[in-house]
């Protein structure tokens, strides 16, 4: 429901955010509960001393409040946080000592088998992992129903920033939106933000300029609707953008974050403004995206066969098992680091997390077939638990090309697919997807 | 319609009083790249508001209305991701961090374990020091307020060890020509501010504040 993401910022409440991290523990214990059957009588505090092992739900977190938030945490420095039921929200020293393959990160929601033998420790001896939420499906005659031309629905996937690091020029993003009217010619163009980067040098310094237009932009919002809008306008497909809190057109600087304001924006109607992050459908399959660099954020301490994936694999993983889009707490931080971190006036930018509303940005009732997951990082797909994860990469790198890419979905056949029920189908994306990473702005 | 009813309330104190702890908006010149501390139309030796714009002293070069606009949102957009950061403090043992206990306001202490210190834990920038700074920037740009002379003054008088290199106040008649020439301009950039006003939560949470208030007037 987009009407929630309209939320007032800038009035976070501490209690607010502590009752949704409490809840985040508690809700996820009782789905554990319900899927392995546990005896709820096995639940126990980790935080006391105790005879038996007992099962435990709660949040890895670092093992002092100084941690910083982007600091290389490793096996002897983790935490167990309680939920206020779980054990009046305590948190515990945690002993991974005995876990072959594990894979933890600051926020991540845990279920635990062990024991606390002297009051000291929790010594974990099993990991349970958290269920996946079930596949969408669709009926024969929903299948058939849509259209794909030349039996292909053809999607590009592109990422801010649209301009050089060291100036603000849409020519890039101007020769791009000619090849794509005249060459590659999609179905559907999906645009993640930033699009004016209130970060940007030229923005920070006021020294951004504009030739060959009558008059100057006075503003950020006319550098968007005397600069980049016209470019926009050009675009011939249907075009879907989602924010950046980066982007100055927004006055939403939080995640979640509003979709933008299709019309003041000055935008037609082949134009469609979703929300960060947005759940949406293209044809039969269900898109989930997200603006927030959760692969550059996520810092996991890793041992045994997780070792061998790779880091964007086991990201992409516990995305997808923790049910939510951005499951880091607390979240991403910039700074100059030449200061303390605890210096306010260190701070460059960050995941802005507007944290009683995080709600919004956690899986709805099923898995999305397609997660888009835009990170400054090098671009790549994937297939983890059968959903294609897409980073497009940034359509800029720095000063030079960077990359976007084009996904080509084939037709669903009604045999090729797997049934789910008598007249329901599996949509196997992953199965019937090509992605190709190819060069952005040049 | 917020601010008319704020008004009463506010105008009991000063703005130098008001926005005594807001972060000072620095501007730089896109021609020379000094820096200077932007007090709105008031007497400096960095800057000067003339009948055009604001110009650089350093180099005398103006600044274009997006030189300003740009610098402004930049500037506020760092405020409110620098609020957004969520850092807390304990107000007994010190302890900063961006952690926050299933408790909120408990603090996790230096043993990590969320026990032990009986501090409570605030938001180190609060929505209502966030609140006060857009309020401060939209008051750097308002042309009345210069008028009157009521705007923060730029050094506070006792800062000034050098007196010599104090700036010339500017006589009534030609802040008053300044004032008019500039208000379009200047009303512009405050639309950049407002843009985030409107946004704000702690605005209505004032409001709020107030009726209250009044409630106990009525009673
Ligand atoms: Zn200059
Ligand atoms: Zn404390």
């Amino acid at each position: 429901n987009p009407q929630k993401y309209k939320f007032r910022t800038m009035n976070q409440k501490l209690l607010e955010a502590a009752d949704y991290l409490d809840e985040q523990i508690d809700s996820m214990a009782k789905i554990l509960l319900e899927h392995y059957k546990f005896d709820s009588d096995e639940f126990g505090n980790p935080n006391i001393q105790s005879q038996s092992e007992i099962l435990t739900v709660g949040r890895v977190v670092p093992d002092s409040p100084l941690t910083a938030s982007d600091a290389d945490l490793n096996s002897s420095s983790l935490f167990l946080e309680t939920s206020r039921l779980g054990g009046i929200g305590q948190r515990v020293k945690l002993d991974v000592s005995s876990l072959e393959n594990y894979s933890f990160f600051p926020g991540q929601i845990v279920c635990l088998r062990g024991q606390n033998l002297t009051g000291e420790f929790f010594k974990a001896t099993q990991i349970y992992a958290i269920p996946f939420l079930g596949s969408p499906v669709s009926s024969s005659e929903e299948l058939q129903s849509y259209e794909y031309g030349n039996d292909y629905l053809k999607v590009l996937v592109t990422a801010g920033p649209y301009t050089p690091q060291k100036e603000l020029d849409y020519s890039h993003l101007a020769q791009f939106v000619e090849r794509v009217n005249t060459e590659v010619r999609p179905d559907t163009l999906v645009m993640f933000g930033p699009f004016v980067d209130v970060n940007h040098v030229q923005i920070a310094d006021g020294s951004a300029r504009f030739d060959g237009l009558d008059k100057q932009p006075a503003t950020l919002d006319d550098i968007f609707n005397m600069v980049v809008a016209p470019i926009l306008r050009k675009l011939e497909c249907l075009v879907i953008l989602v924010p950046s809190t980066r982007d100055a057109t927004t006055k939403h600087a939080a995640y979640p974050q509003d979709s933008f304001d299709r019309k003041s924006l000055g935008l037609g109607k082949n134009f469609k403004c979703f929300p960060n992050p947005a759940t949406f459908q293209l044809n039969e399959f269900l898109v989930g995206c997200s603006n927030n660099d959760i692969f550059k954020d996520l810092k996991d301490v890793v041992a045994g066969s997780a070792r061998k994936e790779s880091r964007f694999d086991r990201i992409a993983n516990h995305v997808i098992e923790q049910r939510r889009y951005y499951p880091v707490f607390p979240g991403g931080l910039r700074q100059k680091r030449s200061l303390k971190e605890q210096d306010e006036s260190a701070h460059i930018s960050g995941a802005d997390l507007h944290l009683s509303y995080l709600g919004l940005a956690e899986f709805n009732t099923s898995l999305p077939d397609v997660l888009i997951l835009p990170s400054e990082l090098k671009s790549f797909s994937k297939i983890v638990q059968n959903v294609l994860v897409i980073n497009p990469g940034t359509f800029m790198r720095q000063n030079s090309a960077g990359t976007y890419c084009e996904v080509n979905f084939k037709a669903p056949v009604l045999e090729e697919l797997e049934k789910a029920g008598d007249d329901s189908y599996l949509h196997t994306v992953w199965k019937r997807a090509r992605v190709d990473v190819r060069l952005g702005g040049l | 319609r917020a601010s008319a009813e704020l008004q009463p309330l506010d105008s009991t104190i000063s703005d130098s009083e008001r926005f005594r702890d807001c972060r000072k908006f620095v501007m730089k010149c896109s021609s020379c790249h000094s820096s200077f501390d932007f007090g709105g139309i008031q007497a400096s030796n960095k800057y000067q508001t003339t009948y055009s714009g604001i110009k650089c002293l350093s180099c005398q070069q103006m600044l274009s209305p997006l030189a300003v606009s740009a610098q402004l949102e930049h500037f506020l957009r760092h405020e409110i991701s620098a609020y957004y950061a969520g850092w807390l403090v304990c107000d007994d043992c010190g302890i900063k961090t961006r952690q926050v206990s299933v408790y909120g306001r408990r603090c996790i202490g230096k043993s990590g374990k969320a026990y032990g210190c009986k501090g409570i834990m605030r938001y180190v920038y609060s929505d209502k020091q966030l609140y006060n700074q857009l309020l401060y920037l939209q008051s750097l740009f308002d042309v009345d307020k210069a008028k009157k002379r009521v705007l923060k003054p730029l050094v506070a008088d006792h800062e000034f060890e050098d007196k010599e290199n104090k700036p010339v106040a500017l006589n009534q008649g030609e802040l008053d020509a300044l004032v008019e020439q500039n208000r379009d301009l200047f009303r512009s950039h405050q639309r950049v501010v407002d843009k985030y006003l409107a946004e704000c939560g702690r605005r209505y949470v004032d409001m709020g504040g107030i009726f209250e208030f009044m409630s106990v007037f009525k009673r």
